[in-house]
């Protein structure tokens, strides 16, 4: 998947009228920071508690170049002196554990419960949702902006605290010796401010830039090795070299630019701490040469600047996460703030019925982003019974299937479950009652035995048992080393187009529901097995309804009736033997039987 | 594309084999001068970089704290050190930002080399090869691996330079001011050494421990979202959501893991730093004591400590990139290591152009990918010029490795295959390929036009793709696009069904005007519309040519001049429909199995 990256502009944020504030976004963090606020008060103790025992370290040092310099420094004043810098030293060591384990692990915690309270409420979403959101952008969504949310709520807020209190701190003694020299040696601290801002700006676009190049090296190197056949049926060798070259160039040349801003703004703060240096060498020195300060004073003095360069530094790059951190937080703001759009209303409970009824009254469709409906004014009464539906790629088959179980919003009066219009019923309670098999198998990496068992994972073993032998699973099932334990997926077995299509059908026969909905999910069983299926299908088909979606007329022809779609209308309907008389159904027909 | 943690991190390379070094060498040895250049500008930061607490050493003993000169002349003196250190600074800035640019221009061009000649290589490689190797872990080579190595070649190098010079630098200079003192801080390399190594020990093992927890997340997600639709109708819900929760607690008890490693290793080169600030406090300032050291040496000596943690700090954190980046260099010079088995015909061998009638033999062809297990034996089978034959059988008859073995992504393990009495092993790879043209079930698709996407690398001729669209009837498929030739498809444009994939991959076949077509008909059923003109498309293409096909149409099939039946590797039928649907044969075995059925095929392949 190409994931969108990072940090470029929100895609999705324009369309939603107004963003969201910075209120609004950080009561999507509160209740963490509320329910863990003792943890973060002692993490921050802890970090504030070694910067200002870290301070204290130069003012050891300071008495001791004070002492040495007026000759009343002692050797056991000396011994003394170091003995201090070590004793701070080991709980500056002690703290600084204390800090990161509580303040980093809070981040840690924060970006479990945006990730669980993330995936919970993606799978409450219905398609809509789904096609502004493609796979590839939700999964970028959870691996990048939950990082860079926790980045900014971990070593950013560390940072931040940290560069804040060192700052401080180290002007507050710098302030103490002179003002004036202190001002002097901060004269060109802004500069760095402003330019790491700037830079890292850049840098941050310029590296997204390279990130995507880079997908596509990696996508174009994975594409020709996938289908390599090819490449070498068609001797597409060198052509394909000289393509992957010029992408690997352009790749090169954008990492030189980014080099160039990097370049820029790694030395950037040694350059400032230096020139800082520079005019405390020279101011300082005078005014000890002046007699205004000590010699030991100067020298701690030093010590000081260099603890500045680095809160300095990290400004920038605080400024800089905290920006990344709230359009990344803002993302999934926009995420979490979706709703599901199919019932808005109140809803009630699904009526109980002994047969189950669906009708299409005028129903119409339309995709939010299509101009053209898929469906136009279709009338169509479900059940009880076996209904028969083909039509050609694009008809509207499987948009139909999706309205059916409540994937889309339809507008009021054209659909009615048990009598009843759905818009009023509880989209959770419709699709209880329908199991569907859709036209792509989906299995998941789990046990056979539990893919079978996802509509009812209270299931005993017989029962699955039962409903992989009517999907005519069965006997494949067994012959794998596990039988139904057996894991599927890249590290356990492979199944066919085939063995999928039936352990999906297993799987809806299994939920035993009063509505099945087998969308042209039969096409990769080969024949002998398709009418011992089909004779599955129908032995469970006693007082249900069944919408079955095929291309085959050996299916279709034990539909009670069969609707044949054409551009999202119907074009005839009837038992099979009245559809020979329709062109498409009968060269359909024809065309398979043709032969012999 | 994102690689989500997937990559083999088993193993770590061996930071001190020598053939690995010389042949990362050899790469770099097109960039002496460039290198050289990276040499000077790291020595010369490196100077100047220690020069600085020099000077200031040297203001303060020689005007600060001297009382023997007066106050202007202090001062005056003082002025002329600040110029020195200003000129230092400036030096320092500009070299560092071209060491940057430098070293990045040197280590993206070698990777850039690299890559190109892995890339290439890859593509050499017969198929036997690939068939062992998941499409994924190659890409990891091109892409990880170069990384990795890139990685090395960037921040290692720097730091090796810079920091290796500044910590030998800094050591000299202390040495020059005392020795003795000198020779006590020299304790803390070892145990800076020691602290790293064991610490980035633990570390890689915390990271790989987090990153496969990741990827788990990160695959469970991508499958959960991919069948959304189906928990949401099957009510799974809850129990994905507890899945995932449970992922994502072992995610958090392996984060706080890396946050004791951390918390425990990364405050330890503070602590020795103010360790040796202690030391230099009691032992040098005895030293002062004992007028052996002047006060700005202790300074100097306090500055210099600080310079001196850091570069032992980054070298440490450089060595498991060093691990990693000759762990990745490993598995691609293993990679380029691997030959194609098959012996290869440079065109200039032949000397003449190839002009083929298109008559193919297989001659006593016996094949099998793996020893022992034999797919094809002893096929002997002639296609004359001109003529059509049907290939038919079930699943693992062999149909689809004799055609494999026509174009030569493998050779036979006995017998020949020959094309107009050549064997296909002295005719150039390029000359044969472009004689036999596949159309194949899938199809490699460029994002670019369609038209592009037939050309590909052959020369553009408007004239010659409208009378191959016009003699096949294929106008109406690339009239039904909506900007017909110019329809950009493949990724994030429009996507072909599959039935006008099999159309696009029949002009592309024929745009190259081959004496010999091969077409693997789809086994899933194409759009009627699809399926009506790649007949007629057949019929067109067919006309002239010598053509194999592995037929799942009866429409096909009986359009044959000849139907070949396999079962098991062996032809064992052979005839026209006809012939064949009079006697007792498989193949009447075959049809009649699916004339209840529909759509024609004579086996379906994917139920197994």
């Amino acid at each position: 998947m190409t994931a969108s990256p990072a940090g470029t502009e929100p895609r999705h944020a324009s369309g939603d009228g107004q963003e969201a504030t910075l209120g609004s976004l950080l009561r999507l963090l509160r209740p963490v920071f509320r329910s863990h606020w003792l943890r973060l008060a002692c993490g921050f103790l802890a970090l504030i508690a070694v910067d200002l025992l870290q301070l204290i370290i130069p003012r050891f040092v300071k008495s001791a170049v004070d002492g040495l310099s007026s000759g009343t420094a002692t050797s056991s004043m000396l011994l003394t002196l170091s003995l201090y810098v070590l004793v701070v030293a080991v709980l500056v060591a002690v703290l600084r554990f204390v800090w990161r384990y509580l303040i980093i692990g809070f981040s840690r915690i924060l970006e479990k419960k945006l990730r669980d309270r993330l995936f919970d409420h993606i799978l409450r979403m219905d398609q809509p949702f789904f096609e502004r959101w493609t796979i590839g952008d939700l999964m970028a969504h959870a691996s990048n902006d939950l990082a860079t949310v926790q980045m900014a709520c971990g070593m950013g807020l560390v940072a931040a605290v940290d560069a804040l209190v060192m700052s401080s701190a180290a002007l507050g003694f710098m302030l103490a010796i002179n003002v004036k020299l202190t001002l002097i040696a901060l004269l060109p601290m802004p500069i760095l401010i402003v330019c790491t801002r700037i830079l890292s700006g850049r840098l941050h676009y310029r590296f997204n830039l390279v990130q995507e190049q880079f997908s596509s090296l990696t996508e174009f190197a994975r594409a020709n090795l996938v289908s390599i056949r090819l490449i070498k049926a068609y001797t597409l060798e060198r052509f394909q070299e000289g393509r992957f070259q010029a992408l690997g160039e352009a790749y090169v040349q954008s990492n030189l630019k980014v080099a160039a801003i990097q370049g820029l703004l790694f030395p950037l703060a040694t350059l400032v701490g230096n020139v800082g240096m520079l005019l405390l060498l020279y101011y300082g020195g005078a005014l000890v040469i002046d007699g205004q300060i000590t010699i030991g004073s100067f020298v701690a003095f030093v010590s000081y600047l260099y603890m500045l360069i680095w809160p300095m530094m990290a400004v920038g790059w605080v400024a800089n996460l905290a920006q990344r951190g709230i359009t990344s937080l803002r993302r999934v703001h926009l995420l979490l703030e979706q709703q599901p759009v199919v019932s808005t209303g109140p809803t009630q409970e699904v009526p109980r019925a002994a047969t189950t009824t669906y009708a299409c009254r005028q129903l119409s469709f339309t995709y939010p982003a299509a101009v053209r409906p898929a469906l136009t004014r279709l009338n169509l009464e479900i059940g009880p019974g076996l209904v028969g539906m083909a039509g050609r790629t694009g008809s509207g088959k499987s948009t139909l299937c999706k309205l059916l179980l409540r994937m889309y919003p339809v507008a009021d009066g054209m659909l009615y479950f048990r009598g009843m219009d759905v818009n009023r019923l509880s989209q959770t309670g419709i699709r209880q009652c329908i199991a569907y098999v859709g036209q792509e198998p989906v299995v998941f990496a789990d046990t056979i035995a539990a893919n079978i068992a996802l509509g009812r994972p209270e299931a005993t073993l017989a029962e699955i048992e039962t409903a992989a032998r009517a999907a005519a699973i069965d006997a494949d099932i067994l012959g794998f080393a596990d039988g139904y334990q057996s894991i599927i997926g890249e590290r356990g077995v492979k199944l066919s187009g085939g063995q999928r299509q039936r352990l999906a059908l297993a799987r809806a026969l299994l939920c035993d529901r009063p509505l099945l909905i087998i969308d042209d999910a039969l096409s990769a069983i080969d024949v002998e097995t398709e009418q011992q299926v089909l004779q599955g299908i129908l032995a469970t088909l006693q007082g249900k309804s069944v919408l079955l979606i095929s291309h085959r007329v050996n299916i279709l022809r034990h539909a009670d009736r069969i609707v044949l779609l054409d551009e999202g209308r119907i074009v005839d309907e009837g038992r099979h033997e009245d559809l020979l008389g329709n062109l498409f159904y009968r060269v359909m027909a024809e065309k398979q039987q043709n032969h012999a | 594309m994102h690689n989500f943690g997937y990559s083999e991190e088993g193993r770590v390379g061996s930071v001190g084999d020598a053939r690995i070094w010389r042949r990362i060498l050899g790469y770099c040895r097109g960039h002496l001068v460039g290198l050289a250049g990276a040499v000077v500008l790291s020595l010369v930061v490196t100077v100047a970089a220690l020069g600085l607490p020099r000077l200031m050493q040297l203001g303060i003993d020689h005007y600060i704290v001297i009382d023997t000169l007066s106050g202007a002349e202090r001062i005056a003196g003082l002025g002329r050190v600040a110029v020195q250190y200003g000129f230092l600074v400036g030096v320092i800035f500009l070299a560092t930002f071209w060491q940057v640019v430098v070293l990045e221009w040197l280590g993206q061009s070698i990777m850039q080399r690299l890559r190109q000649d892995l890339f290439a290589h890859l593509l050499t490689l017969d198929l036997r090869y690939f068939h062992n190797q998941p499409a994924g872990r190659l890409v990891t080579r091109l892409t990880n691996d170069i990384q990795n190595m890139h990685e090395m070649f960037t921040s290692v190098m720097v730091t090796l330079f810079n920091d290796g010079l500044k910590l030998a630098g800094i050591f000299w200079f202390l040495f020059l001011m005392n020795g003795r003192l000198a020779l006590v801080m020299a304790v803390f390399i070892p145990l800076a050494v020691l602290v790293t190594l064991v610490f980035s020990r633990f570390a890689r093992e915390q990271f790989r421990a987090i990153r496969s927890q990741m990827a788990k997340i990160n695959s469970f997600l991508a499958e959960s979202l991919a069948g959304v639709g189906v928990i949401q109708s099957f009510g799974g819900q809850e129990r994905s959501s507890q899945t995932h929760s449970g992922l994502t607690q072992e995610y958090l008890r392996r984060s706080f893991g890396q946050i004791k490693v951390f918390g425990a290793f990364m405050p330890l080169t503070e602590l020795m730093s103010s360790a040796a600030i202690a030391l230099i406090i009691w032992y040098g300032g005895g030293e002062v004591i004992r007028r052996h050291l002047t006060i700005g040496e202790l300074a100097a000596f306090l500055s210099y400590m600080r310079l001196f943690f850091q570069p032992l700090r980054e070298l440490s954190q450089k060595y498991s990139i060093v691990q990693s980046a000759m762990a990745s260099a490993e598995r691609i010079f293993q990679t380029l290591d691997t030959h194609s088995a098959m012996t290869v015909v440079e065109p200039e061998q032949t000397g003449r152009q190839m002009t083929t009638a298109g008559a193919i033999e297989f001659r006593g062809v016996c094949f099998g990918y793996e020893p022992g297990h034999l797919i094809l034996r002893e096929i002997d089978l002639a296609v004359a010029p001109g003529e059509t034959v049907a290939l038919v059988g079930s699943t693992g008859a062999g149909k689809s490795t004799l055609i494999s073995l026509l174009v030569r992504f493998y050779d036979p393990l006995a017998g020949t295959v020959s094309i107009d009495g050549q064997d296909v092993r002295q005719i150039p790879l390029k000359i044969l390929r472009q004689r036999v043209g596949i159309i194949m079930q899938d199809i490699f698709i460029m994002p670019d036009t369609v038209r592009a996407n037939i050309i590909l690398d052959q020369h553009q001729d408007e004239d010659r793709l409208a009378g191959i669209l016009q003699q096949t009837g294929l106008q109406a498929f690339i009239g039904r696009l909506p900007q017909g030739l110019d329809t950009r498809i493949g990724e994030g444009a429009l996507n072909l069904s599959l039935g006008e994939k099999q159309l696009l991959s029949f002009v592309r076949a024929l745009y190259r005007d081959p004496a010999i077509l091969v077409l693997d008909e789809a086994t899933a059923s194409i759009d009627t519309e699809s399926e009506n003109m790649l007949e007629q498309a057949i019929e067109a293409g067919f006309h002239g040519r010598a053509s194999l096909v592995i037929a799942h149409r009866l429409s096909t099939i009986r359009r044959a001049d000849r139907i070949v039946v396999m079962d098991q590797g062996r032809i064992v039928e052979q005839g026209t429909h006809e012939e064949l649907m009079g006697r007792e044969s498989l193949y009447r075995g075959l049809v009649r199995l699916d004339t209840p059925g529909e759509n024609g095929n004579i086996c379906r392949e994917a139920a197994v």
